[in-house]
């Protein structure tokens, strides 16, 4: 094939903001490229650049041998299909495809007959005196194309066409789109931010991220071997591991060493690998090579997406007790008033606020027709020291309860190998507020005062589980026992079999499943 | 919805009081001849008849549509080019350009002329010069204003897309940014023709007296002579004039649009 365009060091920067870091790019005829990246990587100021509505600040832009770096864009042999189309309002649909053919002067005739090709190849035959604001945006998309197209361009630029039509017109315009392609047989330059539109279309993709070229191939290229995380999350579901490569064809993660096809880096080196959802397997669990319990089951149509945890997560136990009702009853002021004993961190004491105190005494109060009450006053003696101190919750007309709260050591689970720390105390609560919990591990967090962190920096952790072998609406007094658990290490598996959440699963995938990638620089 | 329609109604009161009633009584008028009563009306066409026969009232009204045609042309040959540079400007000068251009009509428009007439005096002009330098100069800004918002509103992507097809500047002037203004020129004509056909103060002052267009005569009748009821039908004639040339004017509009 024969070079068309050729993209040399092309650097752009807007406000001081560089925008494009040095772009090399070829792109051959008859070669259906897409431009790929998140909103802001540079590739819509790359197809301007090429378009001729914007100037490199450095490079050079090679158009059939001829740099065109001085060519204005109306002398460019290239057309464009614009974003928002920018169709002209004040022209209706033929003379809107006719547009270019009369200002090169071309007799009325044979601009009859372009047009009216034109209007076959896209579709809109019978348009052709409609006016252009009146039609949907498949039609005048449609119309962008064929007004482009009927100047018979060398390449065709296409600045995110399909954005603004919905999901089926923009699968059936990504057919269209592909057909139109073959048939008139030209370079199409297509700029998407949409992964699945670039991996349908295209012969060749450029994956961007600001303002620089991540990984040019093929789809399946892309697809099968993306060159880093980047590449690889942008493209289809993926799951992406730490890794140490410790030999060639040798891997560690998940703590166990796998083999795999990659070869060539550093003895040890820190790697990323990339599992594609659906290249597991689930098998019997002897024959497994990770094992794991399936967390969530997600129904997709075609498969089930589940996420199966290999690795739990850090966790902490502790024991609720489930109290018989203790209302208090103020007969003279027609209010009732309740709160729970608790546990707390001796390093929390100093600072807490009357709010905290009656959340976690999950104090409240309520009148004879069951409207709440606001707590007016805490009266509380705590020291910073081990023991049991009383606190008492009083309304305005001066109903009040009194409780114990347990100051006591705090006791921290350290996972020191993923950095995780997490703390969670015993707590008191009622039968029915247990069943009137509306979100229960929400609850159950606050009141066991659930919190886990990094033990380097002290970010918090999300506790993402919240484990009890109980019905919340049928609690009978008593202890249970709560597992807070941080997440663990979690696959996304495509599988069309049926599974339930909670079984228990084996996985396997084979050696040539696994990608390993290099690290990311600068991240 | 029906709370917002109630607010509507003072402004509808104020438009049956200050605008319909007076049309009714100018027509009532115009019907009419002098020495009715509340009882008594006597209907005649006589008004017009009037007017129609005498050639000099002829001469004043086609006088006043030529001053105010051709006020019009050049305030479109002055304001289209003015509109055009500001809008290539960035927004921050666009915006102080057309504070620029409103600043003088914080000033009462007599006092402007006044003022032209102070500097005009020391010149050797005839009397139409003059006018037309007073016109010009009060209407500029209403007809600059409009074809500025119809310029700005313009989607930059359309001359991008008009420059891919191979259009060249002049091409894309021509065949994309001159039709799609043209709405904004058509309400600019609206501003600067209305104000301009029934102008009195302007050629009163910068014509010296002599200079009568037909808002003159309407206010001679009306103020010097006391003849309301031929007043008034001098008001509707040029009332019914003013009309069908905006109905022309529309009409141009419409068919640019649809071409």
């Amino acid at each position: 094939m024969r070079k068309l365009i050729e993209f040399r060091n092309i650097v752009k920067s807007f406000d001081g903001q560089v925008v494009l870091k040095g772009i090399n790019l070829n792109v051959y005829e008859n070669e259906f490229v897409t431009l790929l990246g998140p909103s802001g990587c540079g590739k819509s100021t790359l197809l301007r650049i090429l378009g001729g509505f914007l100037k490199q600040d450095e490079g050079t832009v090679i158009f059939d041998g001829q740099c065109i770096d001085d060519v204005p864009a109306y002398k460019r042999e290239i057309n464009t299909v614009f974003q928002k189309y920018a169709l002209f309002p004040h022209m209706n649909v033929y003379d809107n495809i006719a547009f270019g053919l009369r200002i090169k002067k071309v007799g009325e005739d044979v601009i009859d007959q372009k047009v009216n090709r034109m209007l076959s190849l896209v579709n809109l035959e019978g348009y052709e005196h409609r006016n252009v604001t009146l039609l949907s945006g498949g039609q005048q998309q449609r119309v962008a194309i064929a007004r482009a197209l009927v100047n018979e361009p060398n390449v065709l630029l296409l600045d995110e066409p399909l954005g603004a039509l919905d999901y089926k017109l923009r699968k059936e315009m990504q057919r269209e789109l592909k057909r139109i392609q073959q048939e008139v047989g030209i370079t199409f330059i297509f700029v998407t931010h949409d992964q699945e539109e670039a991996l349908t279309m295209s012969d060749k993709i450029v994956v961007m991220r600001e303002g620089e070229i991540q990984q040019i191939g093929t789809p399946i290229e892309i697809y099968n071997e993306p060159e880093n995380e980047y590449v690889a999350r942008f493209i289809g579901e993926s799951n992406i591991i730490d890794g140490v490569m410790v030999d060639d064809y040798k891997v560690k993660f998940d703590d166990k060493i796998f083999d795999c096809d990659d070869f060539g880096f550093k003895p040890n080196e820190a790697v990323d690998v990339l599992i594609r959802p659906e290249d597991f397997d689930i098998v019997d669990r002897r024959s497994a090579l990770m094992k794991g319990e399936i967390k969530s089951v997600v129904f997709k149509g075609v498969h089930y997406e589940l996420i199966v945890e290999t690795i739990s997560g850090t966790s902490k136990t502790v024991t609720m007790h489930i109290l018989a009702a203790h209302d208090t009853y103020n007969e003279e002021a027609g209010e009732n008033i309740s709160a729970n004993d608790f546990f707390l961190d001796l390093e929390d004491v100093g600072s807490l606020e009357d709010f905290d105190l009656i959340a976690r005494a999950n104090a409240q109060a309520w009148d004879n027709e069951e409207n709440d009450l606001s707590i007016s006053e805490v009266i509380c003696d705590l020291k910073a020291e081990v023991g049991s101190y009383s606190c008492t919750f009083k309304t305005a007309k001066g109903t009040e309860t009194s409780i114990v709260i347990h100051v006591v050591s705090p006791t921290y689970v350290e996972d020191a190998r993923h950095n995780i720390g997490i703390s969670a105390f015993d707590f008191f609560v009622t039968a029915d507020e247990l069943k009137e919990s509306m979100a229960i591990s929400t609850d159950l967090k606050t009141w066991a005062n659930a919190e886990a962190w990094n033990l380097q920096d002290d970010s918090p952790i999300d506790i993402t589980e919240v484990k009890y072998d109980f019905e919340p609406t049928e609690v009978k007094e008593g202890s249970y026992e709560i597992t807070f658990a941080t997440k663990g290490r979690e696959y996304k598996v495509e599988t069309t079999s049926m599974h339930e959440e909670g079984d228990k699963v084996g996985l396997r995938f084979d050696k040539e499943d696994i990608h390993v990638m290099s690290k990311m620089v600068n991240e | 919805m029906n709370s917002f329609k109630r607010m509507t109604y003072p402004y509808i009161i104020w438009l049956l009081v200050f605008v319909v009633a007076p049309m009714i009584m100018i027509v009532l008028y115009a019907v009419t001849v002098s020495g009715n009563d509340t009882i008594v009306f006597k209907f005649t066409l006589e008004n017009f008849a009037r007017f129609f026969k005498d050639a000099d009232f002829l001469r004043v009204l086609f006088n006043s549509l030529r001053i105010a045609f051709i006020t019009t042309v050049i305030c479109i040959l002055i304001g289209y080019p003015t509109a055009y540079l500001i809008a290539q400007q960035n927004e921050n000068k666009q915006a102080f350009f057309v504070l620029l251009l409103t600043l003088p009509m914080w000033i009462n428009m007599l006092v402007r002329t006044y003022a032209w007439k102070g500097i005009l005096m020391r010149f050797d002009l005839s009397s139409e010069f003059k006018v037309f330098v007073g016109m010009v100069y009060n209407f500029l800004p209403y007809m600059i204003l409009q074809i500025y918002t119809s310029l700005s509103k313009l989607d930059k992507n359309l001359l991008n897309a008009a420059y891919d097809l191979g259009a060249n500047k002049v091409q894309t002037f021509l065949k994309v940014t001159l039709p799609l203004s043209v709405p904004g020129i058509v309400s600019g004509i609206t501003l600067v023709f209305l104000p301009a056909v029934s102008s009195f103060c302007i050629p009163k002052l910068l014509g010296g007296g002599e200079y009568v267009l037909i808002g003159n005569l309407i206010e001679t009748y009306f103020v010097t002579t006391g003849d309301w009821n031929f007043g008034s039908a001098i008001s509707l004639i040029m009332a019914i004039i003013i009309i069908i040339s905006m109905f022309f004017t529309k009409k141009i509009d419409k068919n640019q649009q649809e071409d």
